[in-house]
């Protein structure tokens, strides 16, 4: 069960430092060899101001707190539903990034076998002066296992 | 060698993007994908784990498939930077799918100097299941000569283009590429609806063209008047 009382708890906010290895093993992870991802000069040729990365990258931010302390259940029990992402400028290699993530909403609704519960978390960064880079929300809904 | 960009005037709405297939998804590919995002749940590198819950074996993140759809718009944007994306994912990804990436132009305006595009982009499995679709939304220049503007501190070019998506009411059936293949696995059907949706773009892009004769601030300050800060 989902914590109810969980909804607008937030994490710290916890620095993420934007290196270049990290998103050249983020990009081959994807196996995405765009050089954007692996050449500064040719990141800056594209418009970039260093090594840019992925847009899915801000999944690998830590944000000082997992979805267990967060909603009370164990990620391996939460099925990622929806994302999105929304960026002030790209994140480059070099960002120094202050993440904090949010339960903004815990809720159930109908399924297709029964209620399901359904947790949504915001998560934002911003650099160290404090300017809003990214916004991000994903929507969890809990999976059942036969543990539980 | 400088990188070709995407431009705003070369853009229409109904063009897709190239299709583009991935390697099946192996374990290889989730080990390193759980080290990169410094995520390691059992579930997705840990098969005795996943057995043990009563999976088939183990999964994968369901963020692997908008990585891809990632690498499907940032190779065709070529330097478009993405201002917003969403997705959903509608099936599990197992190791040994293997996902083809789609993608077309949905949208497209431009206001006070800003342009964006707008994409429907989705995945489906080699059974031509949906996996996970979304759309993005990027920032691009009108063209090099506003590019070149931007980059010597000028002020941008300005050609105000409504949004085409709510001018032209997209053809019926097709309203959502995603929808269709959904309902339909028909990979056929979703081309066939590409040219009844290019004649609308083109008509709306006429308009676009006419006032690019850019003129100067005082000109262009009256056009987007109801814009304006």
């Amino acid at each position: 069960m989902l914590d109810r009382a969980a909804v607008g708890r937030t994490t710290p906010p916890t620095l993420n430092e934007v290196e270049r290895g990290a998103i050249r093993r983020f990009a081959e992870a994807l196996g995405d060899y765009n050089p954007i991802y692996f050449d500064a000069e040719y990141a800056r040729a594209s418009g970039f101001s260093n090594v840019a990365a992925p847009p899915s990258f801000p999944i690998s931010f830590a944000a000082g707190s997992d979805l267990r302390e967060l909603v009370g259940v164990p990620a391996r029990n939460l099925l990622l539903g929806e994302v999105s992402f929304e960026y002030e400028r790209a994140i480059v290699a070099g960002d120094r990034l202050l993440v904090t993530s949010r339960v903004a909403e815990i809720s159930d609704r109908p399924g297709p076998a029964g209620r399901v519960e359904v947790a949504v978390i915001e998560d934002e960064g911003r650099d160290e002066e404090g300017q809003m880079v990214f916004r991000a929300r994903r929507s969890y809904v809990v999976r059942l296992t036969r543990e539980s | 060698m400088p990188p070709r960009k995407l431009y705003f005037e070369n853009v229409r709405v109904g063009d897709e993007l190239p299709a583009m297939a991935k390697s099946p998804i192996d374990r290889v590919q989730l080990s390193r994908y759980a080290a990169a995002t410094n995520d390691y749940n059992p579930l997705n590198i840990d098969e005795l784990q996943a057995k043990a819950i009563g999976m088939p074996s183990v999964v994968s993140p369901s963020t692997l498939g908008l990585g891809f759809l990632g690498q499907l718009v940032t190779d065709w944007a070529r330097g478009g930077q993405v201002k917003k994306a969403a997705a959903r994912f509608t099936r599990m990804l197992w190791p040994g799918d293997t996902l083809v990436c789609k993608g077309r132009v949905s949208d497209r305006w431009g206001e006070g100097g800003r342009y964006h595009v707008e994409l429907d982009v989705w995945a489906e499995n080699q059974k031509g299941e949906l996996v996970v679709r979304g759309n993005v939304t990027l920032k691009v220049f009108y063209s090099f000569e506003d590019e070149t503007r931007f980059r010597t501190g000028q002020p941008p070019l300005i050609v105000n283009v409504p949004r085409e998506s709510i001018l032209v009411a997209p053809p019926a059936p097709a309203a959502s590429p995603a929808g269709k293949v959904s309902a339909a696995k028909g990979k056929v059907s979703a081309k066939d609806s590409r040219k009844p949706e290019k004649k609308p773009a083109k008509k709306a892009a006429k308009p676009a063209k006419a006032p690019k004769a850019k003129a100067k601030k005082p000109a262009k300050a009256a056009k987007p008047a109801k814009r304006k800060k």
